[in-house]
């Protein structure tokens, strides 16, 4: 394929050389008047000897007049010269020709195809967006569920919690009550022991000190310094 | 032709080529015909090589040029003037912009330096060809009777001035518009080769004799090549764009 283009550029390539080749020229030969006056001299010497024999004959220097005279005309510009017609026509109906059958349908092809290619991709770009749309809203969705379940379970362990925490209070409440309520009645019950035997203790030291009392009769101040004598010897008793 | 010292040749020379083959016969090949060729040749080599290339996503260099030339003369010469029903046309229009384009072209190629146009050949060939597609159109589209009576009698103005309007638009469609079109074309490159040759040779001249004053004339001949550019751009734009203006109207004629 590459090898194709390559020779048809290359033989295009020498085609338009050849062209600019030949119409150089071309251009070189739009002749100057001067030249054309010359040429028409030179050609009048050949033919007739030399120009004073052109001058001397009236007819032969009204010729050569004439002639270099027409080197100034030329066709007119704006008459349509048949030739040039020839050739216009021809390279504009060959063109066409081509045009028609290949060079445009080829190009125009081209950019229908790649048109088509952009919006076919395009649809397809718009498509896959729409699918990861999709994928993302799923992903969101699972992931909001994933997130609530994960709170409910965050939810349903602090109220299992709260739940224990409130048993084991209520527990350790009860205990404390408990022990306080034992402790209270171990209190009640050495305090009732105490005083029983407390009060056991002030019923003989009150009959020791009433034998004593009644061993000897005393005033009061003897009394009340036998019984502090008493209370004194149970005491370090 | 001596003007202020400076030899100047004779307006019609400067358009007068002589040939260089089959010299004395109606196939006589001079630069001019040699231009038309290169026309062809320039624009069959830009859409083979362009076509040869059609898998490319992005376009370069003749691919480009053939898809820009199209999508010009699609965009901005049938949607604009016939609409989508012309595009059976576009090989035609886009026939014609490139070879006019390159007969144009040709002006400011060095050594060439001779736009093809310049010669009335091909300018009032093309015109008439166009003549005879349009009348085509409007005969077909319309009907011999209609086409006559909406070209000669345009819908909308007032009775009385048809009287005025109908031999003026008898005249303007069936014989002023092929050559109105074939020397608007032929005029402008007359004008364009005639302003680079008057700066050429006066540039030239007063290099010989006073050299920096040919700045000046120099200047404005590198100045007039880029606007000759331009011009035969132009002039390729317009002769198309109007040849779809008759086609579209001789379809249309509501429009």
């Amino acid at each position: 394929m590459t090898h194709t283009i390559r020779r048809t550029a290359g033989a295009f390539g020498i085609a338009i050389a050849a062209f600019v080749t030949l119409a150089a020229p071309a251009g070189a030969a739009g002749e100057t008047i001067g030249g054309c006056a010359i040429e028409a001299a030179i050609y009048a010497e050949e033919a007739y000897g030399s120009l004073h024999a052109v001058e001397e004959d009236k007819e032969l220097f009204k010729k050569l007049e004439k002639e270099m005279e027409s080197c100034l005309e030329a066709p007119s510009p704006i008459i349509p010269e048949v030739d040039e017609i020839i050739w216009g026509g021809a390279a504009f109906a060959v063109l066409f020709g081509f045009m028609a059958w290949k060079g445009f349908p080829a190009v125009k092809g081209a950019m229908d195809d790649r048109a088509a290619k952009i919006a076919s991709d395009l649809d397809a770009a718009e498509k896959a967006k729409v699918d990861a749309t999709q994928v993302k809203a799923d992903h969101e969705a699972a992931l909001a569920g994933a997130k609530a379940e994960a709170n409910q379970i965050i939810e349903d362990a602090r109220q299992q919690a709260d739940q224990l925490r409130s048993e084991l209070q209520a527990r350790a409440n009860e205990e404390i009550a408990e022990m306080r309520s034992r402790a209270t009645a171990d209190i009640e019950s050495a305090r009732s022991q105490a005083l029983n035997d407390l009060r056991g203790e002030v019923a003989s030291i009150a009959v020791g000190a009433a034998e004593r009392v009644i061993q000897s009769n005393l005033d009061a101040s003897a009394q009340q310094a036998l019984v502090d004598a008493y209370i004194e010897e149970v005491a370090r008793g | 032709m001596n003007v202020l010292a400076l030899e100047f040749p004779p307006v019609n020379h400067l358009f007068d080529w002589p040939s260089i083959a089959f010299e004395g016969t109606p196939f006589a090949l001079n630069k001019v015909g040699l231009t038309y060729l290169f026309a062809m040749v320039a624009t069959m080599a830009i859409f083979a090589l362009a076509g040869a290339r059609r898998g490319r996503l992005v376009p370069a260099g003749v691919q480009h040029v053939a898809e820009s030339g199209v999508n010009f003369v699609e965009e901005s010469v049938v949607m604009q003037t016939i609409g989508p029903d012309g595009k059976k046309f576009m090989p035609f229009l886009t026939t014609m912009f490139f070879f006019i384009l390159f007969s144009n072209i040709t002006e400011v190629i060095p050594v060439w330096q001779f736009p093809a146009n310049s010669r009335m050949a091909m300018p009032i060939t093309l015109a008439l060809l166009v003549w005879v597609i349009y009348n085509f159109q409007g005969v077909k589209h319309q009907g011999p009777f209609g086409y006559l009576k909406n070209s000669l009698f345009p819908p909308g103005v007032p009775v009385f001035l048809y009287i005025i309007v109908t031999p003026i638009e008898l005249v303007s469609t069936f014989v002023v518009r092929p050559f109105s079109l074939a020397i608007r074309l032929w005029a402008n490159m007359v004008a364009g080769h005639l302003l680079l040759v008057t700066f050429a040779v006066l540039s030239a001249a007063l290099w010989d004799s006073l050299a920096p004053a040919a700045a000046l004339p120099f200047v404005m001949l590198i100045l007039m090549t880029g606007f000759e550019i331009l011009v035969s751009f132009l002039q390729a734009f317009i002769f198309t764009i109007l040849t779809a203006v008759y086609i579209g109207g001789s379809m249309h004629p509501e429009h």
